[in-house]
């Protein structure tokens, strides 16, 4: 018995080092994975005005302005996808976008002057980032990362000056919402 | 089993573990998530709900600098999920996984436990709070570990400041704090079950069931109930006499209402036995026993709280409790009520500054039950208070880069006047990635009923002609308060993406600290300063008491490294160093002197830990810890290891099996009950778990 339960720990540890898992093709972040599921969940949860649109058939855009963390994973995961009768679409672009052609706008991070592209986006665009700064900056949604989760935070102040309206759902999953 | 056996073991596990670092070059790049991509590939996330995405772990807790991360203190945060993983059963073991913190099991039901030293049966200058409700008792000046608990599932994170910790926090923090927050309500809905056993851990059971919220707004809630049977430890003498079984439930609400205002109230009841053996003194003979019994604790505790927000930055707290415990061991009894009520308010000023300022009142009465003649608190019912207040200015000398901290606390209570703690912090940012800080803080533990009145007698032996002779500390009506001055630094390094490295350094200078001196000769005595069942025969005395005589320094120093080497793998590392010289200021003779703080608590302390993700469903967890030896307390130094396996069997149903301190059948961490050393046995538990989301 001594024997066997003295190996016990020797043997878990070579258990583990023989488990090492195979390789694979290092893939987008799993982080980025579940941030892009939240930017699709978000779209089905906010209410746009008519005015947000071109016309009643032009479909929800995702815009990633600037750098782009997701690579196809977003794209994968937005097609086929529709929320209150309009089609989902991902936009990449690295310049402020025109009216009317975003309806979700994704400012990665490490972005400079995040004040001034949020302004630029003007009314009827859900504005998401990343980090505690990114409310103060003027946006609506800002992720963070608690305890190893992304979690998000909202502006309701910038929601409802945007002219957009969060489902209870949405807020009631917020970490916190800011008035 | 031969000694030399068992002393291989640790090498051999330290080489297999550094070949498990060597291996994982390897591993680099790899991510188990990809080979299930029904978990959690992009076409699967598709179909999760909000709360079901919120529940994803992402990434390790030192890629985003965490509110720890940037504070001009030594601060390690023990996740909830780092105390799922550890498969520890108890709020003390728990406290093992922070570097810097003397964990040490005396037997069944008791720890003894210390930041940076002073590691006692009581911890009588660390701060212990449980959702801001402080669990110190002014009876022996310290905290019974044996009854913090809650259910380990709904605990959001440990707190552990090592030092003084600043201005905030209440009394007592002196030697270091321990914060014990639960999650919110929002965090924990849904059904959550686990039942399980083993050899010491015999049979447990834990359930949750949380709810409410509908509709956005609403409150939510939980209710919890746990119970377990805990076996002895290993006991040279076959006298298994520390088994262990408690029950309790609690509750929580809370509710923002509408935004500005948060809610919440919460409370827990617990009943435990705790079998005990404890030394029974009397003056009538027969003088002094060994005796057995079940110590009967139970308590109760209902907290509220209410939080409103002005605007940014502009906040108020209030809170308030009432807190009940009461304790029959063989040899005392103390039945004990307390009420606190708190304000902590934050307000900005201008664009540079922010002002946190607070203040608060506690009022404690106990009623002690006389057991034995040897050991009695004089006058048996007293009521203590304790008010105090604290003003603490964050100033921003660069933004974002340099940041100063003044503060001070006032604390007024009963046994001594009113008392002046400050503080300054200076906190340096030079980028996102580093923070160096250095600080200075006079702080003091106030002194306790155990100074106050408290009346300790031990039986010496008899004289030649058959009369009894005892020493005793009498109660110390003037014992003042215990003084530090603390120095510390600090620098936290985040290297890369995946490498995170916490350095602090302290020296520590006491005075006034607790020392127990023996006050006169040998007289012929006939009568006792306190009440007693029977009256005592003619004894020799030789009086003594507890006293401010010691003062002396401390230092050390803390690193804890963690890596990630990879989204599925995380590594951490720990070791502390401390040294105590502590001193007798008087030249007279001292009952237990200076070595007994001295030799106490461990010079270096090492741990190591691999968080493993095998795959998707399997988990493997190992902790290898060393500590150096206590010669005052006559133990040896010891490595021992923990491990765990978790396996989930389904969407719902998950099974673990875990191993604790396997290198040896049983190691002896301190020593305390008057039978000799209990050792602490390897054990192995295996638990069932359900939960619903």
């Amino acid at each position: 018995m001594g024997g066997i339960s003295r190996a016990l720990p020797v043997l878990l540890a070579c258990v583990t080092a023989l488990m090492l898992p195979s390789r694979t093709v290092a893939q987008t972040d799993l982080e980025y994975q579940v941030k892009a599921a939240f930017l699709l969940n978000f779209a089905k949860f906010v209410e746009w005005p008519s005015s947000a649109f071109t016309d009643s058939d032009s479909p929800i855009a995702i815009c990633i302005l600037g750098k782009d963390p997701f690579g196809r994973a977003i794209d994968d995961l937005v097609q086929g996808e529709a929320a209150d009768g309009r089609k989902l679409i991902v936009r990449r672009t690295s310049q402020l976008p025109a009216p009317q052609a975003c309806q979700v706008a994704f400012v990665e991070g490490s972005t400079k002057d995040v004040a001034k592209i949020v302004n630029g986006l003007g009314r009827g665009v859900l504005t998401v980032g990343e980090g505690g700064s990114f409310l103060r900056e003027g946006g609506i949604i800002a992720f963070v990362i608690e305890n190893r989760r992304v979690r998000f935070d909202i502006n309701q102040t910038a929601a409802e000056s945007a002219a957009l309206k969060l489902s209870s759902k949405l807020l009631s999953v917020a970490r916190s919402i800011e008035k | 089993m031969s000694a030399r056996a068992i002393r291989t073991i640790p090498s051999k596990c330290l080489r297999l573990a550094w070949l498990f670092v060597l291996l994982m070059p390897v591993a680099r790049g790899d991510d188990p998530q990809q080979a299930t991509p029904d978990q959690t590939g992009p076409a699967a996330l598709k179909n999760l709900s909000l709360e079901e995405l919120s529940q994803i772990e992402v990434t390790s807790p030192s890629k985003e600098p965490t509110p720890a991360f940037r504070s001009p203190v030594a601060i390690y945060v023990i996740t909830g999920d780092d105390i799922r993983r550890s498969g520890v059963t108890t709020i003390p073991d728990a406290l093992r996984l922070a570097p810097g913190v003397e964990v040490a099991q005396i037997d069944g039901s008791k720890w003894s436990i210390g930041i940076r030293g002073f590691g006692t049966r009581l911890s009588r200058s660390v701060l212990v709070l449980i959702d801001g409700r402080t669990v110190y008792t002014p009876l022996f000046a310290g905290t019974y570990w044996e009854v913090q608990d809650t259910l380990l599932e709904d605990i959001d994170r440990i707190e552990v400041i090592r030092g003084p910790g600043g201005t905030i926090w209440g009394p007592n923090a002196v030697d270091g704090v321990i914060n014990i927050i639960t999650k919110s309500t929002k965090e924990t809905k849904g059904v959550f079950a686990s039942t399980g056993g083993g050899n010491v851990e015999q049979g447990f059971f834990n359930f949750r069931y949380g709810g409410g919220g509908d509709g956005g707004d609403g409150p939510t809630y939980r209710v919890y109930a746990k119970g377990f049977t805990r076996g002895p430890e290993d006991h040279p003498d076959g006298n298994d006499f520390d088994a262990w079984r408690g029950i309790q439930g609690g509750f929580r609400i809370d509710w923002a209402g509408g935004g500005r205002d948060a809610f919440t109230l919460q409370g827990d009841a617990y009943k435990q036995e705790d079998g005990e053996q404890v030394t029974a003194t009397t003056y009538t003979p027969p003088s002094t026993q060994n005796v057995e019994g079940y110590e009967q604790l139970s308590g109760a505790n209902l907290l509220f709280k209410w939080k409103r927000t002005l605007s940014e930055g502009n906040d108020f707290q209030l809170q308030a409790y009432y807190d009940r415990t009461n304790r029959l061991e063989p040899n005392l009894g103390e039945d004990r009520d307390t009420g606190d009520i708190d304000l902590l308010a934050r307000t900005k000023l201008g664009t540079r500054q922010e002002l946190l300022y607070g203040a608060g009142a506690r009022i404690s009465d106990g009623r002690f039950d006389e057991v034995v003649s040897g050991l009695v608190f004089y006058p048996l019912h007293r009521t203590d208070y304790l008010i105090s207040a604290f003003l603490e200015d964050d100033i921003n000398l660069v933004t974002g880069k340099l940041m100063l901290t003044l503060g001070s606390k006032l604390l007024r209570t009963n046994y001594a006047g009113i008392n002046f703690q400050p503080s300054i912090r200076l906190m340096w940012t030079p980028d996102d990635k580093q923070t160096f800080w250095a600080s200075f803080t006079h702080a003091l533990r106030t002194p306790s009923d155990a100074e106050d009145d408290f009346y300790l007698s031990s039986f010496i032996g008899e004289t030649p002609g058959g009369t009894p002779i005892f020493a005793r500390f009498n109660a110390n009506p003037n014992f003042a308060p215990e003084q530090l001055n603390a120095y510390e630094v600090g620098y936290r390094r985040l290297i890369g993406k995946n490498l995170f490295v916490d350095v602090a350094g302290f020296f520590n200078h006491y005075h006034d600290l607790f020392s127990e001196d023996i006050t006169g000769g040998f007289s012929i005595q006939t009568t006792l300063p306190f009440p007693a069942p029977a009256p005592p025969p003619t004894y020799l005395l030789l009086p003594a008491q507890f006293q401010n005589d010691l003062y002396g320094v401390t230092y050390g120093g803390e690193i804890a490294p963690e890596w990630r080497p990879a989204t599925f793998w995380r590594l951490r590392g720990s070791y502390a160093f401390l040294r105590i010289s502590l001193k007798q200021a008087l030249t007279k003779e001292i009952a237990i002197g200076p070595a007994s703080d001295n030799g106490s608590s461990p010079q270096h302390q090492a741990s190591f830990d691999s968080s493993f993700d095998i795959s998707k469903k399997l988990q493997l967890d190992l902790i290898f810890r060393y500590v150096s030896a206590l010669p005052d307390q006559r133990v040896r130094a010891y490595s021992t290891g923990d491990a765990r396996m978790g396996y989930r069997l389904g969407k719902h149903l998950g099974f673990s099996l875990v191993g604790q301190n396997l290198f040896q059948p049983g190691h002896v961490e301190y020593l305390g009950d008057p039978g000799g050393p209990v050792a602490i046995k390897r054990s192995v538990y295996a638990s069932l778990s359900w939960v619903t989301k």
